[in-house]
């Protein structure tokens, strides 16, 4: 019995360690931004700031302008995630609950553009945008979302439907119930959980996008906080202290997402993983 | 009978039509176009000249870039997805354990996952940067050299690679749900056998999680090939090539350098590299791929 509890106290002793450095960079960022010019380029370095110096933080804001990059981040984030429940759920729907000809056809080519790599088909994408006269800004990158909101979650939606009782639905028609209240006012209470998950993937997706920002929006007050990270690093390479209180500031955001909808995050991964 | 089918026909394909112009506008013309685009000379401002397989030749025979591209690239996806998956296998298979608190840890190691690549990407050239890095710091601690991380080619891809392992925090949660899942029972049948530790892992775990291992591998090869923020802000493709992953190749030749017909070539070639990369995969997991009640 001794030797069981020695046991777990050792595992969990390794597993606290491992936790430590999978936290490093977090604390390492965070220490970094609160130091001074002459002690973040101490070598050996410091662990752990004199005096915490806030004050890199408002410095830091006059050259990233972080609540314009969080206005813009939000104008591109918000309707995406919309588009992406809206469309997503509306294909998952018909896939998990209707009959109709071909659909397997319509199922095995969802799952199989679940591997389509998005990034080969930047360039002509771009040059149609150019075509139809919309050459950059935030509507390029809201549009896709709007276009069945990607194929794995679909794919998660379906298959969180698929776990639904049918007489559900049957009940509803029988009441003359169209699809569409079926799907609104029977079935879409009981879909708030992969609801949640999947709005969050796409809400962490949107916020993180780097590339999509880069090839679309080129005015500076348009730029996303990604985008105004990435710059900012490149303009200031060496001025760490502001760069890492920028970081710390683009990170939070995610940070504080994760932690209101930890749960939701987990049963996602949890359901995206396993049922395939 | 068949009215009802009709009509229920026409819903399906209504709720499905955002998906379906998905598909049709942002899959299927963009690869059509990348095939038009890649037989032309592009710069983008005056219309496009038809040149055949021109771009092709040049970028078998002349771009040096090209080769090294592909190589740096498949170095890097290989070289995560591996580490990667022995790492949240080993952390899962630790939070399975008897343990104290549970969720805190799974909290922990799911957390890099949700961090902006760019925010990842600043913070670890910071901890590699060769002077004053943190990295450094701990090799000299225990004895060794320092080591120019980001700026050697030999370890410039492994550098970014575990940067990228550290976000992998949602294939230990996919892990860790299979190994819950294992029914105790088998586990037990080993035990009377007289089996010890390594044979329920190699006779009873590896084989039931095998298709979710199968999943992993796949989606993570596929969006690791994809590569792009490392090498866009921080090494811009060097040392020497060594991170001059295919996406930032493809970015760099379109939209700096204006070739746009050159990079939609470079797209085409890359689309049919992850398509072989991917069946290899599947093909080969028929070997190791365990199906129950086989």
């Amino acid at each position: 019995m001794k030797t069981r509890k020695m046991n777990r106290i050792a595992l969990t002793a390794l597993l606290a360690l491992l936790g430590a450095a999978c936290l490093f960079p977090f604390f390492w960022m965070l220490r970094s931004s609160l130091m001074g010019n002459a002690e973040i380029y101490n070598y050996p370095p410091v662990f752990w700031p004199k005096t915490m110096r806030f004050g890199n933080y408002p410095s830091a804001l006059t050259l990233f302008p972080f609540g314009r990059y969080f206005l813009n981040t939000m104008m591109i984030t918000v309707p995406s995630v919309f588009g992406i429940l809206l469309t997503s759920t509306m294909a998952a729907y018909a896939l998990a609950r209707i009959d109709f000809p071909f659909k397997r056809a319509m199922f095995t080519l969802v799952i199989a553009s679940m591997l389509m790599p998005g990034t080969v088909t930047i360039i002509p994408i771009f040059k149609a945008w150019v075509a139809v006269g919309i050459p950059g800004g935030f509507i390029p990158l809201i549009f896709p979302a709007f276009l069945g909101g990607g194929a794995f979650n679909i794919f998660l939606s379906r298959q969180f439907l698929m776990g639904i009782p049918k007489d559900l639905d049957e009940a509803a028609r029988m009441d003359g119930a169209g699809h569409v209240r079926i799907l609104v006012q029977v079935l879409l209470p009981l879909l708030k959980p992969v609801l949640i998950s999947v709005g969050l993937f796409a809400f962490i997706l949107y916020w993180n996008d780097l590339l999509g920002p880069l090839i679309y929006i080129s005015r500076n007050e348009q730029n996303t906080i990604a985008q105004g990270l990435a710059n900012f690093r490149g303009g200031f390479g060496t001025d760490y202290k502001a760069i890492m209180a920028a970081s710390c500031m683009a990170v939070a955001p995610a940070v504080a997402i994760y932690f209101a909808g930890q749960k939701y995050f987990i049963e996602g991964i949890v359901l995206s993983g396993l049922k395939s | 009978m068949t009215r009802a089918m009709s009509r229920n026909a026409r819903a399906a394909y209504l709720f499905l039509t955002p998906a379906i112009l998905g598909l049709v506008l942002y899959t299927l013309l963009p690869i059509a176009g990348i095939v038009g685009m890649s037989l032309t000379e592009w710069n983008g401002l005056v219309a496009p000249a038809f040149i055949g397989l021109g771009n092709f030749r040049e970028l078998f025979t002349q771009d040096m870039f090209f080769f090294t591209s592909v190589v740096a690239t498949l170095k890097f996806a290989l070289f995560t997805v591996a580490v990667g998956t022995v790492y949240a296998f080993f952390v899962a298979i630790l939070l399975n354990q008897r343990i104290y608190g549970r969720g805190i840890f799974r909290s922990i190691f799911f957390l890099p996952f949700i961090v902006p690549s760019i925010g990842a990407v600043i913070v670890w050239a910071w901890m590699y940067e060769s002077n004053f890095g943190v990295f450094n710091f701990l090799l000299q601690t225990i004895g060794l050299d320092k080591v120019k991380w980001l700026g050697e080619e030999a370890t410039a891809t492994p550098a970014l690679g575990l940067m990228t392992v550290w976000g992998f925090g949602n294939f230990i949660v996919i892990y860790l749900a299979g190994l819950q899942g294992i029914p105790r029972t088998y586990l037990e049948a080993v035990e009377i056998d007289g089996g010890n530790a390594w044979h329920k892992f190699r006779h009873v775990t590896l084989p039931l999680l095998s298709p979710v291992i199968l999943f992993n591998v796949l989606t993570g090869v596929v969006s690791n090939l994809q590569v792009f923020v490392p090498a866009m802000a921080i090494t811009k493709g060097s040392p020497n090539g060594s991170t001059l992953y295919m996406v930032y190749y493809i970015f760099r030749t379109g939209f700096q350098n204006n070739r746009f017909g050159y990079s939609a070539a470079i797209s085409l070639v890359f689309f049919a590299f992850i398509a072989l990369v991917t069946a290899t995969i599947f093909l080969s997991s028929r070997k190791w791929m365990f199906y129950e009640g086989q």
